[in-house]
């Protein structure tokens, strides 16, 4: 595979079609594959795939340095592409401006892979590889089961223990790709709408907002999972919301071209139960 | 005479200085990571040479959150007061010397124009006993800034592997009342920790390298990926920016300082809206710069103990060590264009 994709960026270099290919580099043994950017047909070698290939590089697509670079292709697995949909359905990339090389993924891991619905890309302009084996369903409960089934005085222990680590670091959010904020809520101080400080407060309020501004958007993707240096399982505050989406809404960001992004639209069926 | 002891003997002592109301810090396992944390049982200590903690020791010292002081309205008066000091001992048990190292770099920008009390009373009630380094990864360079794996920089007694368990010496007054001073241990430890580390960085060329090339290419190629986040600064034992916010309402509060970093856009923004560093390449040259070139010019000292720390944390893999590898690429091709003359 990792060949077929070197091919494909090579065409796509020196026919000109991109500017810029945005891939997974060389890394040693158990460390994850760093992002590079690709701007020559014979820098094509470099690009590597395998299961180290953690990041979600849609994340690139809306930051300002990368933009200047011109057209750019992306890689992405399954996962990563269902943030493309969402970036289009918000109006943050022109899709048509975009190549999207789609990697058939068997998995890089737990705890990223838990919850992965889509294997293969669907939208992709160029899928590499198929799948060896489609994966297995979910067994048993998961995290965001067993959260679930503790009683609410709990979870708030759970999470209290949780928040305690955070040194608000911001690495959740900058991996993010749906986080394309300029100016992110936590930053506006006049007035400060959320406390700075990593205190309790300041921790709960910082990653309940981000929860809920990624509500019926998270895509699923666990970056914030893994790139919190604290070892906090940020997704599973983004999977709660999800499943609340799915059961009142029939919605799964990123799955469908079709469906109209729950916040961006209204229907008739919408519930309204919650209105007292 | 020395003393062989086990981890229980270690966790011993620990439950003892706790039951004396001592705050003991140590590498504590949570949420998959090895993390330092204020222990509130001695079974939590874990006690591996060959393991690095996701953070520091810093905030120790220089906590994330730290009151001033407070505030409060009295009718028309705002009444100001000072925040009660901790005064409870600490100890730091299990430290690597690549954390412990940092905290005599710190000591300079903490009493340089101003003298911090706030950091400066955490110094002076803490005892630092690190454990000698036997890891080495990917991300390591301690040797490659001065340092090494039984650096005892900062460190009031060190602990060192041996076999049945650990040996401890005393260096500083503080710590030769837990650990013998005259132990010879460390000498015959030495061999099996000091390894030969992968990048060498020639300290002097360094600063020149950087004075020379603030324009330079090599800022954007190699830090296009870096995504803005501050996991490299927040977990370096040796960064140390903070801001001063006010938190509260009109009737009370208090003035803060908060960890803060160079990588975030809001760090160098202006009232007027001019950001004198507006992209990320310049952050990331920012962080380099005052490791390399600012902080040695003013102090005498690298703001770096190769802890690797950056690079681990960092979710895209960057880190100080591959900008420095790419510098010292850089001199390597200099020095082969014009070889030095003997």
């Amino acid at each position: 595979m990792t060949e077929r994709l070197r091919q494909t960026v090579r065409r796509l270099l020196a026919e000109d079609k991109v500017k810029v290919v945005i891939g997974y580099g060389a890394s040693k043994a158990g460390t994850p594959a760093p992002p590079i950017f690709v701007t020559r047909p014979e820098d094509a070698d470099k690009l590597e795939w395998n299961d180290r290939c953690f990041a979600n590089l849609s994340v690139y697509l809306t930051r300002k340095e990368v933009k200047a670079l011109g057209k750019a292709a992306v890689v992405v697995k399954g996962c990563d592409e269902r943030a493309l949909v969402v970036l289009e359905k918000e109006s943050q990339i022109d899709r048509s401006a975009l190549f999207v090389i789609g990697m058939a993924c068997d998995g890089v891991g737990a705890p990223k892979c838990a919850h992965c619905q889509v294997h293969v890309p669907r939208f992709a302009d160029e899928v590499i590889g198929t799948q060896a084996e489609p994966p297995a369903p979910p067994n048993g409960p998961n995290g965001l089961d067993r959260l679930m089934a503790k009683s609410p005085a709990e979870r708030w222990a759970f999470w209290t223990a949780e928040f305690s680590r955070c040194v608000k670091c911001y690495a959740c959010r900058q991996v993010c790709p749906l986080c394309y904020c300029e100016r992110c809520i936590t930053d506006k101080n006049r007035p400060v709408v959320i406390d700075t400080s990593a205190t309790p407060k300041g921790n709960f309020a910082w990653h309940i907002t981000r929860a809920f501004h990624l509500a019926a958007r998270c895509i699923g993707c666990g970056e914030c999972t893994r790139a919190c240096p604290a070892g906090i399982p940020l997704g599973l505050l983004n999977q709660s919301l999800a499943q609340a989406t799915v059961e009142n809404f029939g919605y799964r960001p990123g799955m469908d071209l079709a469906a109209e992004p729950v916040f961006g639209a209204w229907s008739p069926k919408d519930k309204e139960d919650f209105i007292g | 005479m020395s003393t062989v002891l086990s981890v229980a003997d270690l966790r011993g002592r620990i439950a003892g200085w706790i039951g004396e109301g001592k705050v003991v810090v140590a590498p504590v396992e949570v949420g998959g990571r090895l993390l330092y944390q204020a222990l509130s049982a001695a079974s939590q200590a874990v006690f591996d040479a060959r393991r690095r903690p996701a953070n520091s020791i810093k905030e120790f010292f220089f906590p994330r959150h730290e009151p001033i002081f407070r505030y409060r309205l009295e009718g028309k008066e705002i009444v100001l007061s000072d925040v009660a000091p901790e005064e409870r001992e600490q100890i730091v048990i299990a430290a690597k010397p690549c954390d412990a190292a940092a905290l005599p770099i710190l000591d300079h920008v903490f009493n340089w124009d101003f003298e911090d009390s706030f950091y400066t009373a955490r110094r002076a009630r803490t005892t630092v006993i690190s454990l000698a380094c036997a890891m080495e990864d990917d991300a390591c360079f301690c040797t490659s800034v001065g340092s090494g794996p039984a650096d005892e920089a900062g460190s009031d007694a060190v602990l060192y592997e041996v076999e049945g368990g650990f040996e401890g010496r005393g260096i500083t007054e503080k710590g030769g009342g837990l650990f013998d001073r005259t132990a010879t241990v460390r000498e015959r430890c030495e061999d099996a920790t000091v390894r030969s580390l992968t990048v060498a960085v020639r300290k002097g060329e360094i600063a020149k390298y950087l004075e020379g090339n603030f324009e330079s290419p090599i800022w954007k190629d190699l830090t296009l990926a870096c995504l803005g986040c501050g996991a490299c600064a927040y977990t370096c034992p040796t960064c140390h920016c903070f801001d001063i916010v006010d938190e509260g309402n009109a009737a009370g509060g208090a003035r803060v300082k908060n960890w803060d970093s160079c990588q975030f856009p809001f760090f160098t923004l202006h009232a007027s809206g001019h950001n004198p560093r507006s992209a990320q390449p310049q952050r990331q040259r920012q962080r380099l710069f005052h490791k390399f070139l600012i902080y040695p010019q003013k102090f005498n000292a690298i703001l770096c103990t190769g802890c690797g720390n950056c690079e681990r944390n960092c979710p895209v893999g960057l880190g100080v060590r591959k900008v420095l590898e790419a510098i010292d690429g850089e001199l390597r091709r200099v020095d082969e264009k014009e070889p030095v003359q003997a």
